[in-house]
């Protein structure tokens, strides 16, 4: 055990004392943050702009339609000259004026004796300049106007007819609990795999390529123990790296997705069971990407062969997508990958049994255990370890 | 006198891949590596393997040092089979081989401690033995320098120290010269000698003769796998050098 210990204690030295090792395992996590940070912000920005000036000139403008251009928040000029057409345009073309509405001459009137079919509709015509924000942002709400109350024309009945009013009444905390049971499966999965993959597929093979690793087999230490110490060490630097990338990610949700997060609904409870699936779907990965290491005699060719298991994963991570929630056939939880993906959906939307927790958990260690198992018979297989 | 090492009957053959059936212009789909080969090493003298490239030293050595399973025959180190109970040969064997590495970004004074450390070590132990072999090779200086940043003659005298941290009866050293500066070559060679006078065996693969016939009391010359000649330095020689000895013998056995 002191050997083993020993051993874990080199490793993680190693991880995290080397600046090089330390950026590649944290750095995703940080992007994560700051892309994710930077496109919500844009896209709210999108959402919610910030312009509200706005130089709108009006022709022929009904008196019903006055109240279109009194929106609080913004100050809307509406010239007072008389533009021509073509010299509205202009200046509109020179992003000196945002709109020029044209109404035909009694528009409201004709529009409110006009039958459909019978001729020609009255019109209103609208020039807006869509490279400027301004003018954009202006042209949409007033188009938006105009469409509502030609809806309310030919008007038989509403549905949700006020703006204002909240119709939907999810709460923070159920909206929270939906978006990640949606997205968080597949997202965590693919996070604990890519941390685990740099460093797992150098750890045996960069070994065998440096020839670092016949120095550690002549010592008298148990092969089993010199599994272990890597299998562990290997399995907290993973987890590790996924824990930023998953704060990373936790961190710049809200900003992403513009919604306000309530957490208060996952308890203690939930959190264990959490940590729990993560710390077997970390040790999983790490033993099998361990034994895909072992085998190979290069780091390349260790990570040339994870991608197909890293296909895999992502695969059976989009079959939460398919389905409207965690599987209840207790069966399935004892399927490797898939039972870990039903258990993260199960556990983020609160609706994963301690049964079906637990088999996913107890079947897991049990694949850990045929691994390590496996990767002991194979250090001790010098056609595996010296097939350089 | 007592013997120390004993190898009976080792026979290794090695699968080879189309590559290298390749390499070898042979569609032979085996290479016997080692055939039948036995030889006795004895207390505080210093046995030299001699052969050509690819005769089976290597093999010999890495199945003594128990990197490697023979697939007949074995080895048995002070009476404890290499086969059979590798944990407790490991415990009496140093090996050193220029394939062995150490991790470049480590400094010997943490490297030396992790090996101690699996070697079973007393913290007492570590402490006293690190002061001994520092001293002796000239790392005191450089203890907490990153191997990665260490001169090649450093690294090496690192690795020598490495492998013999829990001072064992038995050293092999493979090549341990290859590739290294006259000076620290005299290092390695003085070392041998100190390791000689204090009563430990060693096992020295090379084809340098130079390094045999001023090494070496007992002498194995290895050709195809078999060991065709397994004497003292003294008989094999008699009036002519090691040199033409070889030569003679590496006629009669392959006719080239």
């Amino acid at each position: 055990m002191k050997e083993m210990k020993t051993i874990i204690k080199k490793e993680l030295k190693r991880f995290f004392t080397d600046y090089r090792i330390l950026f590649s395992l944290f750095l995703p996590g940080v992007l994560i943050f700051i892309m994710y940070s930077i496109m919500g912000s844009f896209m709210s920005k999108a959402m919610d702009p910030k312009i509200t000036e706005f130089n709108v000139a009006i022709v022929n403008e009904p008196e019903e339609f006055k109240s279109f251009l009194k929106v609080e928040g913004w100050e809307v000029k509406i010239n007072e000259k008389d533009y021509e057409k073509q010299e509205a345009i202009e200046l509109i073309k020179n992003k000196e004026l945002d709109l020029y509405i044209a109404y035909d001459e009694n528009f409201y009137m004709n529009m409110e004796s006009y039958e459909v079919g019978s001729g020609e509709p009255p019109k209103v015509e609208i020039y807006y300049n869509s490279s400027a924000e301004s003018s954009a942002i202006i042209y949409s709400y007033y188009t938006e106007c105009l469409d509502e109350f030609e809806s309310t024309i030919s008007n038989k009945f509403d549905i949700n007819p006020n703006i204002n009013e909240n119709y939907n009444q999810v709460e923070d905390k159920d909206m929270t609990v939906q978006i990640l049971s949606y997205v968080m499966p597949l997202l965590l999965t693919t996070f604990l795999f890519t941390g685990s993959l740099g460093i797992c597929s150098e750890s045996i093979a960069g070994e065998k390529e440096r020839g670092t690793i016949a120095t550690l087999l002549i010592t008298p230490t148990k092969r089993s123990h010199i599994v272990l110490g890597k299998i562990i060490s290997l399995g907290i630097t993973s987890m590790a790296s996924s824990i930023v990338s998953f704060i990373g990610l936790i961190l710049s949700l809200p900003k992403l997705t513009g919604t306000s997060f309530d957490f208060s609904s996952y308890g203690v409870g939930t959190i264990f069971s959490m940590l729990g699936i993560i710390v077997v779907t970390v040790l999983l990965f790490t033993t099998l990407l361990t034994i895909i290491s072992t085998i190979s005699k290069s780091v390349k060719e260790a990570t040339s062969y994870s991608t197909p298991l890293m296909i895999l994963i992502i695969l059976i991570g989009f079959s939460n997508f398919m389905s409207s929630g965690a599987v209840a056939n207790h069966f399935l939880y004892l399927i490797p990958f898939y039972n870990i993906i039903q258990s993260l959906i199960g556990i983020f939307s609160l609706s994963l049994s301690t049964l079906d927790l637990l088999l996913c958990i107890f079947s897991n260690i049990f694949y850990i255990a045929i691994g390590v198992f496996t990767l002991t018979k194979m250090f001790n297989n010098e056609k595996i370890i010296f097939n350089k | 006198m007592e013997v120390l090492l004993e190898v009976k009957d080792l026979k290794k053959t090695f699968k080879l891949t189309k590559r290298q059936q390749k390499l070898n212009c042979s569609k032979e789909k085996y290479k016997v590596a080692v055939n039948g080969l036995s030889f006795n090493a004895y207390k505080g003298e210093i046995y030299g393997l001699l052969g050509p490239n690819g005769a089976g030293k290597t093999t010999t050595l890495r199945i003594i040092s128990t990197l490697i399973k023979s697939d007949e025959g074995d080895a048995y180190i002070n009476g404890i089979s290499v086969k059979n109970n590798p944990g407790e040969v490991r415990k009496m064997i140093g090996f050193l081989t220029s394939e062995l590495k150490l991790e470049d970004f480590f400094t010997p004074n943490y490297l030396f401690d992790y090996f101690a450390t699996l070697h079973k070590m007393t913290k007492e132990e570590i402490e006293k033995r690190k002061t001994e072999l520092f001293e002796r090779f000239g790392i005191e200086k450089f203890k907490e320098v990153k191997i990665c940043d260490l001169s090649t003659g450093m690294k090496q005298k690192v690795s020598i120290v490495i492998s013999i941290i829990h001072n064992p009866d038995i050293i092999i050293f493979d090549e341990p010269t290859n590739g290294l500066d006259v000076i620290t070559a005299k290092t390695v060679t003085d070392f041998l000698f100190e390791l000689k006078k204090e009563g430990k065996t060693v096992i020295l693969s090379t084809h340098i003769f130079s390094l045999v016939e001023k090494l070496c009391d007992r002498v194995g010359i290895i050709i195809e796998g078999r060991m065709i000649k397994d004497d003292l330095l003294s008989n094999l020689t008699k009036d002519k050098s090691l040199e033409d000895v070889f030569f003679e013998i590496y006629k009669q056995e392959v006719g080239e």
